[in-house]
């Protein structure tokens, strides 16, 4: 494996995750619980695709990967390294939002790491969307404190849709151990396990603000297999019905 | 997207005139002077009882039209080809939202909430556009609600934003400006399928055929079944005849669509020269009605959506409702 | 959004195919304050500019009223910075004192246009020029 192998792995789980995460997010367009969140859930959904698009603009650009569009919309499911947890249906609003919560404080602290990467595209990328990931848990810290002090319906479905997240949402950090190894010598980035312990100290800040429980980590297994190629049921309708249109005819343009 | 064509609770003359004996005459002359200087009135002002409900109604529509329209257009969100059209259809959607938080302000400075707003509309006692009611087969037809649709509602908003109310018009000036995106984005995309292969041309012709006619109908029913209110008019509520409007509409479009070598399905579609007036068969208006009235092909299902993303949200809301606190109307 | 497999709707959309919506024509009904309070939005273009009143939003707290201000009425135009401030807090003259204004323009002692120095200067400098 070259460096550049090792980039290319990394920088498409990445994209393979905003993608399908703002994909699910923006489901919720339309159909939100009241018109201004509505308005805002969408605006981050789109931001996602487009962090994705950044990213698969990347890989074009810098590393021979294929036309983005096509490389995003139409390859098999195996080769797609998202994790399990974006894959999951929106289920109701304590979920989805729960979800961006902890999707939106790894992004976040993965991205700051970038902001010092040896790979040089990426550096100028990482300051470019640094404001909107702000926004993006800005606004997920914002309801999740404010729905966990809003009586016990809300509270207890905040904690039970931390239990079910919270086991998936370490697949985010599922290990690549061959390609970190590279990574972290050439300081790329500095490794998932990093990663996943910044983001648990964060996330568990915030938690203990709200009232919040976070299950332990050494006893719940990471749902891990996403990064490898291995998915939920869900992820092949999803992409059934991504490209739909372009399969019509992959040659016109759309 | 605002959906034209609206049902204008015709003023029962009787009703009327007791109403405008309540009304006291010397506000009222202040009142309608102010209009004819081309003052606009704001939400503190003295306004006839008349005046104010039907701009309830009329804002109200309208704010309802775009929240159910982003149902139609929402059908392919997920199934739209590429990152530029995925952003730019989500986008548009979310628009549509944000122009019904727009409108659904305007309206409650008039002194109904937008609970009783939203209860009116899922209860079927107030109505919204009908063009929202047809469903959206294909991704070319969301290309055609873009581009004509759009076109259709930025001749209709153009024309309300020149009203008499303040709230409203400002609200109409910021949806104007996202509705030029709109109208930009679905000519775009129109375009690409107009100018693609004879699969995406055939997608295009068979999405306008289906169209044309709610199109038609976008406008309302023709000036002469219409008993249209003078007073709608002097205290410009109502800005411009629907025969004007949808005559504005095939001028500028029409053209547009005929130079892109589509056809549309009316064979008496022409432009007399010398008038510069448009003939065109008369779309079905029973249908029109029966559409209004529940009987369209998607009528039960948007509101069905609709009820259910109350339902759904309804935990969130609640959650962080505040019954202490004395909830007010926007000021402006 | 379940992942619901059951044919329950006929939507076109497959968002709203999964969804299992009651269709049994129930009334839904939506509480008053359901909706929340209202907070009026002034948005600050660029720095050094005024903020200027651009509307408002629903929401249960400041707090999430500027979160939601940001996205309704920052995401296109130049914004720096935003307010949010209770509609209820706002107080304002009644309409029909509109009258207590009515005559600032006639005030020309107010205005620099009511103090014609040239003039003065110009009658003064003829003046002295016809003298020489």
């Amino acid at each position: 494996m070259t460096r550049n192998d090792a980039i290319s792995q990394l920088l498409t789980a990445m994209a393979d995750d905003s993608l399908i995460q703002g994909h699910r997010n923006s489901e919720w367009t339309g159909l939100g619980p009241i018109m201004e969140e509505d308005i805002a859930f969408s605006s981050m959904a789109q931001d996602k695709i487009g962090h994705a698009w950044a990213l698969y603009r990347t890989l074009h650009e810098n590393l021979g990967g294929t036309d983005p569009d096509r490389f995003a919309f139409l390859r098999g499911e195996k080769e797609y390294k998202c994790c399990h947890f974006v894959e999951m249906p929106n289920g109701e609003y304590d979920f989805s939002l729960m979800r961006h919560f902890l999707f939106d404080h790894a992004e976040a602290i993965r991205w700051e790491q970038l902001q010092q990467s040896s790979f040089e595209p990426l550096v100028p990328l990482a300051r470019k969307l640094k404001g909107e990931i702000k926004y993006h848990t800005l606004h997920a810290n914002a309801w999740i404190t404010q729905l966990c002090r809003a009586g016990e319906e809300s509270y207890a479905r905040m904690q039970s849709a931390l239990n079910t997240c919270f086991p998936l949402a370490l697949g985010i950090f599922e290990p690549n151990p061959e390609a970190e190894q590279l990574l972290t010598a050439e300081k790329v980035y500095a490794g998932e396990a990093a990663l996943r312990a910044q983001w648990m100290d964060r996330i568990y800040n915030i938690l203990a603000v709200a009232g919040l429980n976070l299950p332990d980590e050494n006893e719940v297994t990471p749902v891990y297999g996403g990064r490898k190629g291995y998915h939920t049921e869900y992820l092949q309708p999803l992409l059934d019905e991504m490209g739909y249109v372009f399969r019509l005819d992959p040659e016109a343009v759309w | 997207m605002y959906g034209g064509g609206y049902i204008f609770d015709e003023p029962n003359k009787r009703q009327l005139n007791e109403e405008q004996l309540h009304d006291d005459p010397e506000k009222l002359g202040e009142f309608e002077a102010r209009i004819a200087r081309g003052e606009k009135i704001e939400p503190g002002d003295w306004m006839p009882s008349e005046y104010r409900r039907q701009l309830i109604r009329l804002i109200e529509q309208h704010a309802h039209s775009e929240i159910i329209g982003a149902l139609p257009e929402g059908t392919w969100i997920t199934r739209a080809p590429g990152f530029k059209r995925k952003l730019a259809l989500i986008a548009k959607v979310q628009d549509e939202i944000g122009h019904g938080q727009l409108l659904y302000n305007a309206a409650e400075t008039l002194g109904k909430s937008r609970e009783a707003m939203i209860n009116d509309l899922l209860s079927g006692k107030s109505k919204y556009s009908n063009v929202f009611n047809y469903p959206a087969e294909t991704w070319a037809d969301v290309t055609v609600i873009g581009f004509l649709i759009d076109a259709a509602a930025i001749v209709n908003q153009v024309a309300n934003a020149k009203g008499s109310y303040g709230p409203y018009c400002r609200a109409l000036e910021r949806i104007c400006y996202e509705e030029s995106f709109h109208l930009k984005q679905g000519h775009d995309a129109f375009i690409e399928l107009a100018t693609g292969t004879p699969a995406q041309r055939a997608m295009v012709q068979d999405a306008l055929n289906r169209w044309w006619q709610p199109i038609m109908h976008f406008f309302g029913p023709p000036d002469k079944n219409s008993v249209h209110s003078e007073k709608l008019m002097q205290w410009k509520v109502k800005m411009a005849s629907n025969d004007d409007m949808r005559n504005q509409f095939l001028d500028a479009y029409v053209p547009k669509i005929w130079d892109l070598g589509l056809s549309l399905p009316d064979e008496n579609l022409k432009k007399d020269p010398a008038t510069g007036k448009w003939a065109y068969s008369d779309p079905d208006w029973d249908l029109f009605k029966k559409v209004i009235n529940g009987g369209g092909p998607c009528n039960k299902e948007r509101l069905d959506v609709r009820k259910w993303a109350e339902e759904h949200g309804r935990w969130v809301r609640k959650a962080l409702m505040n019954p202490t606190e004395k909830t007010t109307a926007p000021v402006a | 959004m379940h992942n619901n497999t059951s044919m329950d709707n006929q939507s076109l959309d497959p968002r709203v195919k999964r969804l299992k919506l009651n269709s049994s024509g129930e009334p839904v009904t939506v509480q008053e304050g359901e909706n929340w309070n209202v907070f009026e939005v002034f948005h600050q273009e660029k720095r050094g500019a005024h903020h200027e009143h651009v509307g408002c939003v629903h929401a249960p707290s400041a707090q999430l009223a500027l979160v939601f201000a940001k996205e309704q009425f920052g995401r296109r135009k130049k914004c720096v910075n935003l307010w949010v401030v209770r509609s209820a807090d706002i107080l304002s003259f009644d309409t029909e004192d509109e009258d207590m204004f009515a005559n600032n323009l006639e005030k020309t002692y107010r205005d620099a246009s009511g103090f014609k120095v040239m003039e003065k200067i110009n009658k003064f400098k003829k003046s002295a020029h016809d003298k020489e």
